[in-house]
């Protein structure tokens, strides 16, 4: 008979007041959680924002002076440009890019492709992500160490741009394995069902079909080198103002500039209007490249026909 | 689409002997045996699972051979025995032989590639490249080395003829495959396979995710062009089994972890009106599966 009763009230609880209860529970804590979630993203964005509007508001009347931009860097004088920094900026991405996007590339191709899943994947893996959680102060003290001093290349942007390539082959190759696993497996059998090999199939629709993801990674990368300092302080140089010709000499590309003006530049009285135009000009580049890289990955896929990224 | 001057007396099941038939001269697919492909005490091991084990199949020349049976039967499997798409599976293994024309295909010195580009596979979700429908036909010939414009642009308009895409399709051979419809994209896979020049057609479930009408298409398709192709077909559904197939193989497992075995193969006729198995009798009805 308890039994019963019991059946009874919960049925009651069930058709009556339970719903009513729940159903304002429910709605209490929905506008709760949609709130925290808002103002977490709130102060993600905001952080953004101050950071960014800070550095415009210092530097970006400066950054935009033509004669800032393409002007010559001063020694002890005031109103010195910044052009040669930007050249060794981009030489060195260029330079990096064009060691570190084979070597990275083909290391994804065999792990996503060729590699039997095993102990030399694993390997391969943990030391890739173990060395994306190095320091790249750290890998500045290496490349200084070894390819600066021990195989003699001296400060220059050759072994600033080997220095940076140790930094970005993990994300490289990592970026590039993913795009390729993206690509759908059915690809892979009508290809080779057509008769085509590995290679082939590889390089005929894999590798094009991964080129959005391949060439967003790229393009970050870049970002990525123009704006790191700490790796190239030790390897590339800090107070040459002259444009470089050859990988072989050194030169002071933007950020590495940057923070010499502000630690030692006082010699030129408007230090601080330069480091803060450089910053906001690093800035712009950055975010111009950010965007490229959205552009470059949507021109792709209309290209391919796939309207929705994958 | 001639027929040619061969016709094919449509009996000696089981396999007595080699009769050798005429060799149209428009159709240098037909093959001079009845039996294409034959299937010797195949076994297929995925690490240590066996999933099939003691396949015995003989695959007739221009016909239709349907493989039915429940889910997890080892029909793809099978079929993908005979032009060795397992070996994209890491830890499959075969034992057995699987014999065409007379040489066994899992001979170590056997050409994957050319067995590849003899034996075509159309799969079960349409899966055109994400390039133009110009270039998705174009691949496979490319392969193999044509290059010439005007020998593709001849092989693309034969190849989409026959798989009956051409009319649709002519006036935007360079728009995305991608934008084709389910049916459209699946005829374009066939026409991808027949521009190699294959002589077996092999299908899995071709039909799965089209809607009637395109599977109808599909259908009539087949037919048409079994006159020039031997076409192996996987299907899960009993009445396009019946309607396409000339020889009906049906797969089963008897448990749950057992290899999947071949429980009866005939004449389609034969196998859908007076089974000799009582279990291909239950299964075709509908009792299981």
């Amino acid at each position: 008979m308890l039994r019963q009763e019991t059946r009874d009230a919960g049925i009651a609880v069930l058709l009556g007041e339970g719903v009513r209860k729940a159903e304002e529970r429910a709605a209490r804590y929905d506008k709760a959680a949609t709130w925290a979630v808002w103002s977490f993203a709130g102060v993600a964005i905001g952080i953004l924002a101050f950071i960014i509007g800070t550095i415009f508001f210092r530097g970006i009347t400066t950054a935009l002076t033509p004669s800032f931009v393409f002007g010559k860097p001063q020694a002890i004088q005031a109103g010195g440009g910044i052009w040669p920094m930007i050249v060794s900026s981009f030489y060195l991405a260029f330079l990096t890019i064009a060691i570190v996007l084979p070597v990275g590339v083909g290391a994804a191709i065999y792990m996503s492709e060729f590699a039997k899943e095993g102990w030399i994947t694993r390997l391969v893996r943990f030391g890739a992500d173990s060395l994306s959680t190095v320091p790249s102060v750290v890998f500045g003290i290496f490349g200084m160490v070894i390819f600066v001093i021990y195989f003699g290349l001296g400060y220059s942007l050759l072994a600033g741009a080997l220095t940076l390539t140790l930094l970005n082959i993990p994300t490289v190759m990592r970026t590039t394995e993913e795009a390729m696993a993206a690509v759908p497996h059915s690809y892979r059998e009508a290809s080779m069902g057509l008769g085509a090999s590995r290679w082939e199939t590889v390089k005929k629709i894999v590798l094009p079909s991964a080129m959005p993801g391949i060439t967003t990674g790229t393009v970050l990368t870049v970002g990525r080198i123009v704006g790191e300092s700490a790796a190239i302080i030790y390897t590339v140089g800090l107070f040459v103002r002259k444009i470089p010709t050859s990988p072989l000499q050194p030169a002071a590309p933007m950020a590495a500039n940057i923070w010499h003006m502000y630690t030692e530049g006082a010699l030129v009285s408007d230090w601080m209007r330069v480091a803060n135009g450089e910053a906001a000009f690093l800035l712009i580049v950055v975010l111009v490249l950010n965007l490229l890289a959205r552009l470059l990955a949507k021109v792709y896929q209309k290209k391919l026909g796939t309207k929705e990224a994958r | 689409m001639t027929q040619g001057n061969v016709k094919l007396e449509r009996s000696p099941y089981p396999y007595t002997g080699q009769v050798v038939i005429e060799r149209a001269a428009t159709q240098p697919n037909v093959c001079d045996a009845r039996v294409k492909i034959e299937l010797r005490n195949l076994g297929l091991y995925y690490e240590n699972f066996k999933a099939l084990e003691d396949i015995n199949l003989h695959i007739m020349c221009n016909s239709i051979t349907a493989i039915i049976g429940p889910s997890g039967c080892g029909k793809s499997t099978a079929l993908r025995s005979l032009n060795r798409m397992n070996e994209l599976i890491e830890g499959a293994r075969v034992e057995g032989k699987v014999i065409m024309d007379g040489e066994n295909i899992y001979e170590r010195d056997y050409r994957v590639v050319r067995l590849r580009k003899r034996v075509g596979m159309v799969f079960q979700r349409p899966n055109p490249f994400p390039k133009s429908i110009y270039d998705n036909i174009a691949f496979g010939p490319r392969l193999f080395g044509v290059r010439e414009r005007n020998i593709l642009d001849c092989i693309i308009e034969e190849s989409l003829r026959r798989a009956a895409l051409w009319d649709e399709v002519k006036d935007k051979l360079r728009d995305s495959a991608l934008t084709l419809s389910g049916g459209q994209q699946q005829r374009l896979c066939i026409a991808r396979v027949l521009s190699v020049q294959p002589e077996v057609i092999l299908l899995d479930e071709p039909c799965a995710a089209l809607d009637p009408i395109a599977t109808q298409r599909i259908e009539d398709l087949l037919s048409e062009l079994k006159n020039e192709y031997t076409i192996v077909t996987v299907t899960h559904n009993m009445q396009q089994a019946a309607r396409i197939s000339d020889f009906t193989a049906f797969f089963m497992i008897e448990n749950q972890g057992e290899p999947g075995r071949i429980v009866e193969f005939g004449e389609t006729s034969k196998i859908f009106t007076n089974p000799d198995d009582e279990r291909t009798e239950e299964y075709i009805t509908g009792r299981f599966g």
